[in-house]
């Protein structure tokens, strides 16, 4: 539902236009110091006049942000200069119009509902509304700006890393900001507002100049975004709920990225992957403390972790070597019946139907919290005034986890064995007939990615307390091979932002938890329908789900020689 | 011993019945649009709810006599069902898989497995909500017909209930339509040219979009027939009965060869009474009914590495 | 230039036997494709294989390199029996393009090159994850040596664009110099001017000679017989899977059994054939088409 509206009548219309977007970002920014609602039931209580909620104050970024974008070419296109074509002014300032309606919407509805009818709406709320509809009705009547040059100004390199650090800033309170919100309205209207921030600084440019940035300034980037995920558990206040969210984030995450090999960089269809996760976690939990652990042998957690991977790689070796050679369809179903063929046998592990190993469907309870070098990550303690609990010790072993598997991601993807993956994936037989050892490649990927699983499983062992064989159904694989997919196959950032989405929002949205899986299911649907290449595209991908789209073949060509003239291939991955 | 062979037999044979009615529709789109259609369980479990769903429209009879339960009451519950997962399937065809036939492999899988969460999904929040429904978030009892339900005939001392035997004979009458809707029918015809070579069937004027609509049809209609069948046998529906069933039935295709539809028969018979034969004589724990799943699935990778034409052999599946 | 193929640059022993098919038959069913075909190639030589369409040449092709495992017959490269293993023929020495090209199409030229380097390179995954010396090490040689080839076929300028993005007849190239990249002793070259205008194809023929000035052995299918005459030391015709002839350039061109295979029957005596200059008319045909 394209509304289009000729150039004739945007450059008649254009004085006009700008004029009542500018009224609707005012109207906006007033809003907020009137009461949204008349109880305080809904959206953390927006109910006050002249004292904004911290989600007003958050909200009012949008219609500032229009306000700046409408007024400032009314400077004049000499005194603008260069930056008349550098910013999209128009363009975004349409876009932020459309997505601070959405957020109006959002956060209206939510009053609505929490407070059950719309005549719990007040001033300010019809305010908000009036000029959210007033933004987004004129903008689109102002001419299109050209393709904004943002991305190739030439920029000191200590703005590019302010740049990077004020991103990751934004992102750790962005991130500290959702996970607060108890209240399922105030999460959805905060995060409509976030798509629409993003929306608003990609067609700014931002977003391509900060990509930049980071191709300069790689380290820079990596370790900023360490640093900030580092500092999250500060930012909650000791609040165990949060970080055992983030903490089951990061162990999803962790295979995700682990699935990611196998189906991102070589393309082989993995439904059974929960299997080596299952693997690594029953492997730590028998070899644990536990009063409920059926064998006599407790290592110290650096060696169990050893095993619980090794154990995984060689489950992956065992399916891996006779399957490999069939084609790809068949291997998505083989890795499924394999799947179900572990399930079944940890259930039946139990010393009735097999020899006992795993207490069967009771499975291994119990499992005491890791020591490590004598500190026990069930302690609670103070750093920097702030309460550092259980789980927060376990978010932080596990971005430890995340941040190798990243680094082995990495390094293999540009390497010799990168590219043979990649040749594999786009032409099989020619990769063989060009001296690829496809056979060799495959097996390394599928027991690679199952080393990392069964690492990341051996920690959510002693995360959970408790292993038994039904978290490691079909629906668990079904959900990882959807983070991959969701959030772009190949790539790194994507991944763990598909892990995000499907792990939080359903954590944060307890209201819809019986339609979860609904949802999850028209999701793959109308992804693999709209855009197969998920959230953030690998640009290889990208290619292969569009074919026949040569304009895109050239643009994203354009991306890679941009980004292959600041790097040199010494620089690409990570050092150890 | 022989005696509990014969007896293991027939109930293999009644099992692999039923994994065969739903093997078809694996092979017979799988042989045309090489896709591995996941929602295919969901298929046959929205069959057996569509029947129950026939029943529950007729008011419910639970005294109608054996002659008008068979004549009339199971007739119309099959047709139910039929028509609901033939319903289903088109749909899912038309919105979910039309729309990617030209994309990378990947797409249309993950979008299959999506379309299966999905129906599993819809019916257990939705089939409740229709006014008068049973709750279908927990199993549902199928209604019994007289005449089959709790009917036994016995052979020597071979005991056979008689839902199995109704899937046997459901199994015949269906293999029966299928050699003549493929062999002699315009459509079926077009359906063997199409799986042979598309390109060249499209051009001789075949209208393959129409032959796709076909085989979806064709297999979701075995399906619903195997929906009943499951109710009878087992006394109850699941909205989750799609998903093993399903797999299964994928074996079984697999073994016989996919793309091949007497393969996909032969392959249910064999894959049933290797499943009852295993928990009957494999000796000690692991020939115990917990580890059947396991024999059959290890039955499918086994195929798939030595022999991944099947048992009765198939076009060459490896296109590379 | 002896720099660039730093593996073959040396002295050339042209009586060296390079290649020996013998009787290599390969049957499909009831079809045999390739009859008892037997072919010699020595080092520093470039041959022709020419034949019509359906002839059998890229099934040939296909036995030569491990794609298929001939019915019966043979082959050894440098007196060692070739495995029937496409990856181990290339580490033999052996390298080939097709017909219908298969570069990498999602991968930029320098990309795909460096796959071509796979089998000539040693990183393994502990290497590579660690960043080893021994990583960097070929890393930094791999690329250099790949833009070096690049050079070596003209499409330095090529390095980082998609080679889904080339122009075809970069596109053919850029298949040689990835066979290349595996530092072959003899290619194989499917139809390498298949499509190319006249201009693209005398460029063609000046690569393939100045690859063979590097010492290598190159065996060509072809249907531009211009082309075919001019390049070639001796000239193989393959007819319905049989060897119909072959021997030098002239004798080959002049054989009316040739003639006949390619133009039908006879309908002049063979001496008055005009000269190769005009191309025979199943060539026309068989260009672009898809040859068994």
């Amino acid at each position: 539902m394209r509304v289009i509206i000729s150039d004739e009548t945007k450059v008649r219309f254009r004085y006009p236009a700008r004029a009542v977007g500018i009224v609707g970002a005012v109207l906006m920014i007033v809003s907020i110091f009137l009461p949204w609602s008349y109880g305080s039931g809904a959206l953390d209580d927006v109910g006050f006049y002249g004292a904004p909620s911290p989600l007003q104050f958050a909200f009012v970024v949008l219609p500032v942000l229009i306000l700046l974008l409408l007024a400032i070419p009314l400077v004049g296109k000499q005194r603008l200069g260069q930056w008349a074509k550098t910013v999209a002014w128009n363009t975004s300032a349409k876009t932020a119009s459309l997505a601070t309606l959405a957020t109006v919407l959002i956060g209206l509805a939510a009053i609505a509902i929490e407070l059950k009818g719309l005549v719990n709406i007040d001033v300010g709320g019809f305010t908000a509304l009036v000029g959210a509809l007033l933004a987004a009705v004129a903008t689109p009547f102002l001419p299109d700006s050209p393709e904004p040059t943002l991305a190739r100004v030439k920029s000191p390199t200590w703005l590019q890393i302010l740049g990077i650090v004020l991103m990751m800033a934004g992102v750790l309170f962005a991130a500290a900001f959702a996970l607060n919100q108890t209240d399922a309205g105030a999460f959805l209207t905060f995060v409509a507002f976030l798509v629409g921030v993003v929306l608003v600084l990609r067609q700014l440019g931002v977003m391509a100049w900060i990509g930049i940035a980071g191709a300069n300034n790689n380290r820079v980037l990596v370790l900023a975004a360490f640093a900030t995920a580092f500092a999250f558990p500060f930012t909650q206040n000791g609040s165990d709920a949060n970080m055992s969210i983030a903490s089951q984030v990061l162990i999803f995450a962790a295979a995700a990225l682990g699935l990611n090999i196998v189906v991102g960089l070589v393309g082989l269809l993995d439904l059974g992957y929960i299997a080596f996760l299952g693997a690594g976690a029953f492997t730590a939990a028998i070899l644990s403390e536990s009063a409920f652990s059926t064998l006599d042998f407790h290592p110290p957690f650096i060696v169990v972790v050893l095993i619980s991977g090794t154990v995984a790689s060689l489950l992956g070796l065992l399916i891996g070597a006779p399957t490999l050679r069939v084609s790809g369809d068949y291997l998505a179903i083989v890795t499924l019946a394999f799947g179900e063929i572990f399930r079944i046998t940890m259930n039946n592990l139990d010393g009735n139907d097999g020899p006992n190993l795993t207490n069967g469907s009771n499975g291994i309870p119990g499992i005491p919290d890791l020591e490590f070098l004598g500190f026990n990550f069930g302690d609670a303690h103070v750093i920097f005034g702030v309460d550092i609990g259980r789980f927060a010790n376990y978010y932080w072993l596990m971005l430890l986890v995340i941040a190798l598997i990243i680094v082995v991601f990495m390094n293999l993807n540009y390497s010799r064995i990168g590219r043979g993956w990649v040749a594999i994936r786009e032409d099989e037989l020619a990769a063989e007939a060009m001296g690829v050892n496809t056979f060799a490649l495959k097996l390394l990927a599928f027991a690679g990615g199952a080393f990392l699983a069964g690492v990341a499983g051996a920690v959510k062992a002693h995360h959970d307390v408790s292993v038994t064989p039904d978290q490691y159904v079909f629906l668990e694989s079904a959900f990882l091979l959807a983070a991959v997919v969701l959030g772009g196959m190949g790539t790194v950032v994507g991944v763990l932002i598909g892990a995000t989405i499907l792990k939080l929002l359903p954590e944060k949205l307890r209201f819809f938890s019986d339609y979860r899986l609904l949802l999850f299911g028209l999701l793959m649907v109308v992804m693999m329908q709209f855009r197969p290449e998920g959230i953030v595209a690998d640009e290889r991908r990208q290619m292969e789900f569009h074919d026949e789209d040569e304009e895109l073949a050239e643009e994203i060509e354009e991306e890679l020689i941009s980004h292959h003239a600041h790097l040199n291939p010494e620089r690409r991955g990570f050092d150890l | 011993m022989l005696d509990l062979f014969f007896q293991q037999l027939i109930n293999g044979l009644s099992l692999g019945a039923l994994y065969a009615l739903i093997a078809v529709g694996y092979t017979v789109v799988y042989g045309i649009v090489q896709l591995i259609n996941f929602a295919h369980g969901e298929i046959f479990m929205v069959g057996a709810f569509g029947a129950f769903a026939t029943w529950m429209l007729l008011g419910q009879p639970t005294d109608w006599g054996v002659s008008a339960s068979l004549l009339i009451l199971l007739p119309l519950m099959l047709l139910g069902g039929i028509v609901v997962s033939v319903t289903v399937a088109l749909l899912t065809e038309r919105f979910a898989y039309r729309p990617l036939r030209n994309a990378p492999r990947l797409a249309p899988l993950i979008t299959a497995i999506g379309v299966s969460v999905f129906l599993q999904e819809f019916v257990r929040l939705f089939y409740g909500r229709i006014p008068g429904f049973p709750d279908a978030k927990s199993a549902i009892p199928f209604p019994s017909v007289a005449g089959i339900s709790g009917e036994i005939v016995r052979i020597g001392s071979v005991t056979i209930q008689m839902p199995a035997l109704f899937t046997i004979v459901a199994l015949a009458i269906s293999t029966l339509f299928l050699w003549f809707f493929v062999n002699r029918s315009k459509t079926g015809r077009a359906m063997v040219a199409t799986s042979q070579d598309p390109d060249t069937a499209r051009l001789m004027g075949i209208n393959v979009d129409k032959v796709i609509v076909a085989a979806f049809a064709v297999g979701a209609g075995l399906a619903a027939i195997a929906g009943v069948a499951h109710g009878l046998n087992y006394g109850n529906i699941d909205f989750r009965m799609g998903f093993l069933a399903g797999l299964k039935a994928f074996t079984a295709a697999v073994l016989g060869g996919i793309g091949n539809i007497n393969g996909a028969v032969v392959g249910g018979l064999v894959l049933g009474v290797v499943e009852a034969m295993a928990t009957t004589f494999i000796p000690g724990q692991f020939g115990s009914s917990a580890w059947k799943d396991v024999w059959a699935f290890a039955l499918l990778i086994l195929v798939l590495v030595f022999r991944p034409q099947g048992l009765l052999g198939a076009k060459v599946v490896d296109r590379a | 230039m002896t720099q660039v193929m730093s593996g073959a640059g040396h002295h050339v022993d042209a009586s060296t036997l390079l290649l020996q098919a013998s009787s290599v038959t390969m049957r499909f069913g009831g079809l045999t494709a390739v009859n008892n075909v037997s072919l010699d190639v020595h080092a520093g030589e470039i041959v022709g294989l020419i034949g019509p369409n359906g002839a059998g040449k890229t099934t040939f092709f296909n036995c030569l390199t491990g794609l298929y495992k001939p019915t019966s017959g043979e082959v050894r490269f440098a007196g060692e029996l070739l495995p029937p293993k496409p990856r181990l023929v290339v580490r033999a020495g052996m390298a080939r393009t097709f017909q219908n090209i298969r570069l990498f199409h999602n991968m930029t030229a320098l990309e795909n090159v460096m796959v071509g380097m796979y089998s000539r390179t040693k990183t393994n995954a502990i290497d590579a994850v660690f960043r080893l010396p021994r990583h960097r090490r070929e890393e930094l040689a791999s690329t250099e040596r790949a833009r070096e080839l690049l050079d070596f076929v003209g499409l330095s300028s090529a390095a980082d664009m998609l080679s889904r993005n080339l122009p075809y007849g970069d596109q053919r190239r850029l298949e040689i110099a990835r066979a290349l990249a595996t530092d072959p002793k003899l290619l194989l070259l499917d139809e390498p001017t298949a499509g190319m205008n006249p201009q693209e194809t005398r460029q063609a023929e000046e690569l393939i000679f100045k690859i063979r000035d590097l010492g290598l052995a190159v065996l060509v299918i072809e249907h531009d017989m211009r082309f075919i005459f001019n390049l070639c030391d001796r000239v193989c015709c393959l007819v319905r899977g049989e060897v119909l002839v072959e021997g030098v350039g002239e004798v080959v061109q002049n054989d009316p059994r040739v003639i006949e295979a390619y133009i039908g029957a006879p309908a002049e005596p063979p001496a008055d054939v005009p000269p190769p200059t005009a191309e025979p008319p199943a060539s026309e045909a068989g260009k672009g088409s898809a040859d068994a």
